[in-house]
């Protein structure tokens, strides 16, 4: 009797186990992981959208919704492939394929686009609108003038910023190729290199100078465009700036002279220094003018 | 009997028919937003024209603008501007809006736009517009999240820095019935 009951409850327990052993073996396969992000086509993130995942081999399902970063997630799942789709009723559906390892996550970002809608039969044209030919037509020549004058006056910034260089330079050493009269003698330094140094740095000023403006002077003008705003300052400025540049060097010769004379600067030579200061001054306010990082409100805290 | 169908016949269209709702932009200012580390730029146009339709729970809206009538209150840049963004060639900026009728009466209105500009073509979907009411005039608000990419527009440069991709564009259109 005692044997009978032994072996029945034997019997049992290895039914049981029969019964277990493949839910533990299930149980132990890590689950997989599927986490992604909702966009529009716009790369907005979408909120609030159904995300369903479906597998293929079981029929399966689970759903969730996007939260405020788009982002959805699925834990848990069983490895295998699936279908996942997404749906929002504004922007449609979209469904796409993933296969899940065991143990792994995997990332799919979704994107929703519109249904192309067909327009509305007497949805409004551009034609309806009202605007002039010459407000609506294309100008290919107007195009390629403008690409012109963008090409032009870009030279002429490079230009006139490196033309600030050796004008700065210019005026550093001016000081030091000017002959000074001690006691009423006119005396011999600064040395000629100190001079010639000095010619060279304006030299190379006027030429980068002249330069520049020839790219601005010449850079094709667009018909019926009134100027306004910081331009106009900038070309303002350009009436103190040129006569300058043109009248600083033809006083630096006559100080030039005068000096490589052993005179001291005399006569109109003298407002060399004082015209190239002036010159520099507009040159410096007219980048100023088109570059100032108009933001920038040094009074606001 | 004949006189009957007759008679329905006649006072059906009345009856059954939905009215189109058409609308026109009688005020419109459009703002782009542009951002270099030394600038930060606004270009304004206030001659954007406008027509809408809502027929059958549908609504589309077409908004345009001349590219060369946005103000960056500098001549010399709007002037870039157009050259960069192909504005003489592509001269307008053409904007179609659709969505659903019933949401004309919301505080908020999501709207699929599609916008032409400088030769291209740009989707933006679901776009949040705030919708207000005066009398019988409607206004909407909302921000267009363009970028250069989008229209494939060379970023300008000055001092060799590019400004932002980013371009968004502030909409403020007040319609009123035709």
């Amino acid at each position: 009797m005692k044997l009978k009951v032994t072996g029945i409850v034997c019997a049992m327990a290895v039914l049981i186990l029969s019964f277990l052993i493949p839910n533990l073996s299930a149980a132990q396969t890590p689950a997989a992981v599927l986490t992604g992000k909702v966009m529009a086509s716009s790369g907005r993130v979408v909120s609030n959208a159904k995300v369903t995942v479906k597998n293929v081999e079981t029929g399966k399902s689970a759903e969730t919704l996007t939260n405020p970063d788009g982002v959805y997630t699925f834990t848990n799942l069983a490895p295998g492939e699936y279908e996942v789709s997404v749906t929002n009723e504004a922007l449609g559906a979209k469904t796409a394929k993933a296969i899940l390892t065991a143990g792994q996550q995997q990332t799919l970002d979704l994107m929703l686009a519109p249904a192309t809608q067909e327009p509305l039969p007497n949805a409004p044209s551009l034609g309806d609108l009202g605007f002039t030919p010459q407000q609506s037509e294309p100008d290919a020549k107007l195009q390629a003038m403008l690409e012109k004058r963008t090409e032009m006056l870009k030279i002429h910034q490079r230009l006139g910023l490196i033309a600030a260089a050796p004008m700065a330079a210019a005026l550093i050493t001016g000081p030091m190729a000017k002959a000074k009269g001690k006691n009423g003698q006119t005396i011999t330094e600064p040395t000629t290199a100190n001079l010639d140094f000095h010619a060279a740095l304006g030299g190379a000023t006027a030429a980068l100078y002249f330069t520049s403006a020839y790219y601005s002077i010449f850079a094709p003008k667009v018909p019926e465009t009134p100027k306004h705003g910081a331009i106009r300052m900038h070309e303002a400025l350009a009436f103190i700036h040129v006569p300058g540049m043109i009248i600083t060097p033809a006083l630096g010769i006559m100080a030039y002279k005068q000096e490589n004379a052993g005179e001291k600067v005399h006569g109109l030579a003298s407002a060399h220094g004082t015209v190239a200061w002036i010159t520099a001054a507009a040159y410096g306010t007219s980048i100023v003018a088109v570059s100032w990082p108009i933001h920038w409100k040094l009074w606001e805290k | 009997m004949k006189r009957i169908l007759l008679a329905l016949l006649l006072a059906a269209p009345p009856v059954l028919a939905q009215p189109d709702a058409q609308w026109v932009a009688e005020q419109s200012t459009l703002t782009y937003h542009m951002s270099h580390p030394m600038h930060q730029v606004d270009g304004v146009s206030h001659a954007a024209k406008g027509k809408g339709i809502c027929h059958a729970g549908q609504c589309d809206f077409l908004v345009a603008a001349p590219v060369k009538s946005f103000d960056s209150g500098d001549t010399n840049r709007d002037l870039h501007m157009i050259e960069a963004t192909r504005g003489a060639q592509f001269p307008m900026v053409v904007v179609r809006a659709h969505f659903p009728q019933a949401e004309t009466g919301s505080a908020a209105i999501y709207v699929d736009i599609e916008v032409q500009f400088a030769g291209q073509t740009a989707h933006y979907a679901h776009l949040p517009f705030e919708r207000s009411a005066q009398g019988d005039r409607l206004t909407i608000r909302g921000t267009v999240p363009a970028t250069c990419s989008d229209f494939k527009i060379d970023r300008p440069s000055f001092l060799t820095v590019p400004i932002k991709n980013e371009i968004p564009v502030r909409v403020e259109i007040t319609w009123r019935p035709m």
